[in-house]
């Protein structure tokens, strides 16, 4: 499992810190597909790097742990997150977002498996083998053989796709972070990535870690949602509880965002803004666009509590979230 | 059928080219004040024997008629064209008079060539690899020391650094010789231990500068790959350090230098104009150089020409081998 404790990651700019992530705490389960959601600026990606251990500057862990915990040897192995970029890719890796640039552009395919980390037992088995061993996964993953030969630029955007996601989990990894893995590829193509990913974390029974600001990926692929705002964790709960009975205001303005089948009454977005995240309010940060907001909310920061087994809020109001009737959800959008 | 047509047109713009270049070299010279056969003339005459009016305007027209200056522009460069596309023969050199072009050409180019292939080849090859660790090190306190260095040095004209080197190690220092003077038979040993230690000046003045331009230039094209995505993302997947910097950094950064490098080497045949002037290397740009000044059209259409021809040939070259260098390029 990957522990998340108090983690703080500030990027040091010249108009001041921007406190990216604020003291969010988390734990990441072994087999589990975990879901972040949240627009954009609230600290997901940044979060991600934290996770993967690729904090450079500007970005710097002020406070708090990131721990992953590992079996090797028949051992358990407590890691810190300086030390993870000694088990990229054997033991954790990374999908980023689909786009052109993430491939070497003048190296074929096959030459990028090669170079990757690949086990000393592996990269024993030589050239020939070892592209018999690439040639077949990629049939596993239902992808034609002859990408191997081609140059990034002959493949489409969601073969691009799928040819990173076969990459990053040729070594079989226990984590895979997935940063908006489907978000710059249209939606038929979208199906089938999700589709891949979820067959694979079936198959290797590992730990996916999936970044997506669409709540409609993450209805049909996660098994637990952490929701993120303004740098700081508002609600975490497994999915299918998640959309059934929010208990943040904001999820439930995510979630109601939605489109759903059947019904064509309008759809509403969150009137507003988020804070700047070089000065964040004092009090709850979500206080300013809340329906619910009073003000004990614009003056005390919520606690993450736990308001029923497993599913956790930080909303002063949290009693009142399902039960005040959403008209409009603020201003339209 | 998509590669024949490419080299069909490919082709016909080389032949445009080159032949544009000829007639604008052609012209231009006879726009110019001076003429080669008055200067020939002032030679004669200024060694102080005085002659008879009716023999000076004789042996003037003798002169024209041999010079091939006789007839309208037109005329003049009908034939001349005639003459270089079915004989490549430049004709006679006018202030070398009766020594053929294509000799004094054939005697300069192997001197430019060896001096400038050189230098091109030893500042391309260090700058590169020099702008490389520079960048792809770019914390370093070296590595701020080198671009520095390299500031300073490689705004200096070429031909100041020259003078420089002269003053220095010339006449101040005499080690190395102030006037180019080989000896020995040509290809022995003592022969090619002269030409070495002669050409050592200019060899360092042309490549000290290039050096800075090619350490400048391939030092920010390796910083802005390194911020590159699909490095970065090779950096998380494990890849090793030297094949980054190597197969993912310096194999993208390197290809603009590489298009800037067979452009220049189509520039060596032109000679270095006035390096080979300030050390009195024998070479094309010398030879440019007394054209010039003896208005020596002939000479200066030779010279040139093959400046031209080298210059469009080593694009055609580049275009035709971009794509294996490139896998992005295909033929059009």
């Amino acid at each position: 499992m990957i522990r998340v404790r108090n983690v703080c990651l500030h990027y040091q700019t010249v108009q001041g810190t921007v406190k990216a992530v604020e003291n969010v705490s988390f734990d990441i389960f072994d087999g589990e597909i975990l879901g972040i959601a949240g627009e954009s600026g609230c600290g997901k990606s940044t979060l991600m790097k934290g996770i993967y251990g690729n904090v450079e500057a500007p970005l710097a862990l002020t406070q708090g742990s990131i721990e992953m915990e590992i079996e090797q040897a028949g051992e358990r192995q407590v890691i810190p997150s300086t030390q993870f970029h000694r088990y990229w890719w054997e033991h954790i890796s990374y999908i980023p977002q689909a786009s052109m640039s993430v491939l070497n552009p003048v190296v074929r395919i096959q030459d990028q498996f090669f170079d990757s980390y690949l086990r000393a037992d592996v990269r024993a088995l030589g050239k020939q083998q070892l592209q018999g061993r690439i040639a077949e996964y990629l049939r596993e993953l239902e992808l034609p053989v002859e990408v191997l030969h081609s140059y990034p630029h002959q493949l489409s955007g969601g073969m691009r796709q799928r040819v990173i996601v076969a990459l990053a989990t040729f070594v079989h990894p226990r984590f895979v972070l997935a940063d908006e893995p489907t978000t710059a590829l249209d939606v038929v193509v979208q199906r089938g990535i999700l589709t891949m990913l979820v067959n694979l974390q079936r198959q290797l029974q590992n730990t996916f870690i999936l970044v997506s600001h669409d709540m409609g990926v993450h209805y049909q692929i996660t098994d637990r949602m952490v929701i993120m705002y303004a740098g700081q964790v508002v609600e975490i709960a497994p999915t299918a509880i998640l959309f059934e009975r929010p208990r943040h205001p904001y999820t439930q303005l995510l979630i109601n965002s939605l489109p759903r089948l059947g019904d064509d009454t309008q759809r509403f977005g969150i009137g507003g803004r988020p804070p700047s995240l070089l000065a964040p309010p004092a009090g709850c940060r979500f206080a300013a666009r809340c329906h619910l907001a009073d003000d004990q909310c614009r003056q005390v920061q919520p606690p993450l509590v736990e308001v029923e087994p497993g599913h956790f809020a930080a909303c002063l109001k949290h009693e009142w979230v399902t039960e005040i009737p959403l008209v409009g959800g603020g201003e339209s959008a | 059928m998509a590669v024949v047509r490419f080299l069909a047109v490919r082709l016909m713009v080389y032949v445009l080219v080159v032949w544009i270049g000829v007639t604008i070299i052609f012209f231009v010279p006879r726009f110019v004040p001076g003429n080669p056969v008055e200067v020939m003339m002032g030679k004669l005459l200024s060694q102080g024997t005085t002659m008879d009016p009716v023999l000076v305007e004789s042996m003037r027209k003798t002169l024209t008629e041999l010079f091939g200056l006789e007839g309208t522009l037109w005329e003049q460069y009908s034939s001349f064209l005639s003459r270089v596309i079915l004989t490549q023969d430049f004709g006679p050199s006018l202030s070398y008079y009766p020594t053929p072009v294509s000799m004094l050409v054939a005697r300069a180019l192997p001197w430019s060539l060896g001096l400038l292939l050189t230098a091109l080849l030893t500042s391309w090859l260090l700058g590169n690899l020099i702008g490389l660790l520079a960048g792809y090190y770019n914390k370093k306190n070296l590595s701020k020391l080198i671009e520095t260095g390299a500031m300073i040095v490689y705004p200096i004209p070429y031909y100041i650094l020259a003078l420089l080197l002269v003053i220095l190690f010339a006449y101040i220092w005499p080690i190395f010789p102030f006037v180019f003077q080989v000896s020995g038979t040509p290809g022995s040993w003592p022969w090619i231990q002269s030409v070495a230690y002669n050409s050592f000046l200019p060899l360092v003045s042309i490549v000290a500068v290039s050096l800075g331009w090619w350490i400048i230039s391939m030092k920010a094209m390796v910083i802005d790959t390194k911020e590159e995505d699909f490095v970065q993302y090779a950096r998380s997947r494990g890849v090793s350090d030297h094949k980054i910097m190597l197969g993912y950094v310096a194999r993208t950064a390197i290809l603009p230098q590489i298009t800037v490098l067979a452009l220049s080497i189509g520039g060596v045949f032109g000679g270095a104009l006035i390096t080979e002037i300030l050390f009195g290397y024998p070479g094309v740009g010398s030879l440019i150089y007394k054209a010039i000044l003896g208005s020596d059209y002939n000479l200066m259409l030779g010279t040139i020409s093959i400046s031209i021809v080298a210059v469009a040939t080593a694009t055609l070259v580049l275009d035709l081998i971009y794509p294996f260098i490139d896998p992005r390029i295909r033929y059009k």
